[in-house]
């Protein structure tokens, strides 16, 4: 059986919920991380941000169904609204969601949660909640073909 | 979890030719002629921790553009949990040239690195979160620039105040602030001058006098390095001289952050902690790598055979 330990992410890469959204978005672009968690101040695991949800609410259309037209206009509605936004805490645009899974999960747990979630990073953390890494779906393809291999090669 | 500090993190990059000649094209074919790894005193030790079979070891710092990515990438080969704050300037690349024949050594030491303010205040505040499950906290290397030299004091305060223990290897002035915040373990180490405490070292008198300022001025125990050897000053005011016998040294590289790894396993591994028999096993682990060509350690049962060849004699105390 395979760990979520063997092909994770370890880092601790992270915000708090009264991090500010200019923080987060910096963090964001310096790690090339679109998708960051949320930690409280002893890093245990509370949420998720996600660039997608600090976008919808700066513009104002649904994001991804810019006509060119309006897309001049939007955008710069969108920095108009940034200015106000990124000072705004996390804590307003995180998802409190808990879905993250543990190191010792097995693998193919996190194949079933990945597909059925449509989730593409999930937050691993230890048995005590506090944050390990990540795991996306290049982690997940990077085990299937370790799976595949193993089993061409039985 | 063991928490490991690296400020001043660096690429380090070996390229090992045959002879190295001036104002003259090398071209290097085989792998094992460029050698490329994360560097940093803290972050080797980590390093160490993870090898002998430690599960949860991160290393906190600073890290800085593309190439900062690119250290971490290589941090996390080994299992070591990334903790690091992304600067805007790019992280340190050291260049080591090695010739083979003539033996030669030329090193271009690389100090660009540059961290903002913002940077240093982001880094207290990711320390103060991620440290809550580590019982000791081992600080190392040296500050770059943009950063206080305070910074030491102030990380090990943080500390202090969270009941946590600190292992600090520093030099210069940010070593004389650190003590400040009285560090239970200090080990200086020698940078541009040598120095400790703005004080010339050139006999043992100098080194001992220097050991005991250490401690006055905060440190509870000291070990200095003496040459091959090291002098150990515990908290009850007694000297003691660590010194192998009958060795070869082929390499420095990791050798004090193998001291330090072989120092704290041992006081992690043990209820009845012992400051001589902490500082054996740290030398042992030190002398394994200066006899071998590796950085990094793999094994305890590779360095135990190194502790019959140290002795430690009492000086003063």
């Amino acid at each position: 059986m395979s760990h979520v330990k063997e092909y994770m992410v370890r880092t601790m890469n992270s915000v708090t919920p009264d991090d500010s959204i200019r923080k987060a978005i910096i963090l964001m672009y310096r790690s090339e991380q679109s998708v960051l968690p949320v930690v409280d101040h002893q890093n245990l695991f509370v949420g998720t941000i996600y660039s997608n949800n600090i976008l919808k609410n700066i513009i104002p259309e649904s994001f991804g169904f810019l006509d060119s037209s309006r897309l001049f206009y939007e955008v710069n509605e969108a920095v108009e609204n940034l200015k106000y936004v990124k000072d705004e805490k996390v804590e307003k645009y995180m998802a409190r969601n808990r879905d993250a899974v543990k190191e010792n999960s097995d693998m193919k747990k996190i194949a079933d949660i990945m597909l059925n979630n449509k989730e593409s990073h999930l937050f691993v953390i230890n048995d005590k909640g506090f944050l390990r890494g990540f795991i996306e779906r290049s982690n997940l393809l990077h085990y299937l073909l370790d799976e595949a291999e193993d089993k061409r090669n039985d | 979890m063991i928490t490991t500090v690296t400020l001043n993190p660096a690429i380090d990059r070996e390229y090992f030719v045959e002879k190295n000649e001036v104002m003259k094209n090398q071209f290097i074919y085989d792998h094992e002629d460029l050698k490329v790894y994360p560097g940093g005193k803290g972050l080797i030790s980590a390093i160490n921790f993870k090898a002998l079979g430690y599960n949860d070891v991160q290393n906190i710092g600073f890290v800085g553009g593309k190439q900062g990515l690119f250290f971490e990438k290589m941090v996390q080969k080994y299992d070591i949990i990334s903790n690091y704050i992304y600067t805007e300037s790019e992280i340190r690349n050291n260049v080591k040239i090695i010739g083979r024949e003539p033996a030669t050594y030329t090193q271009y030491n690389d100090y660009t690195f540059k961290v903002k303010k913002e940077e240093v205040e982001e880094l207290i505040v990711r320390f103060k979160r991620s440290i809550s499950e580590s019982e000791c906290i081992l600080m190392s290397g040296s500050v770059p620039e943009g950063v206080d030299f305070n910074i030491y004091q102030r990380l090990i305060k943080i500390a202090k105040n969270k009941g946590k223990h600190v292992f600090l290897q520093a030099s210069g002035e940010a070593l004389k602030l650190a003590l400040k915040s009285e560090p239970e373990v200090v080990t200086p180490y020698f940078k541009h001058h040598k120095t400790i405490l703005d004080l010339e070292m050139n006999d043992k008198e100098d080194y001992i006098k220097a050991g005991k300022k250490m401690q006055e001025m905060g440190a509870k125990r000291v070990m200095i390095p003496f040459h091959c050897d090291r002098l150990l000053f515990d908290k009850d005011g007694s000297v003691y001289q660590l010194s192998p016998k009958g060795y070869c040294i082929i390499n420095w590289l990791g050798a004090g952050d193998a001291y330090n790894t072989g120092y704290l396993d041992y006081a992690f591994q043990t209820d009845n902690f012992d400051f001589l028999e902490a500082n054996r096993r740290g030398g042992a682990a030190a002398l394994w790598i200066a006899e071998n060509k590796e950085i990094y350690l793999d094994d305890r049962k590779n360095y135990d055979c190194c502790l019959d060849r140290l002795e430690i004699k009492k000086l003063e105390g």
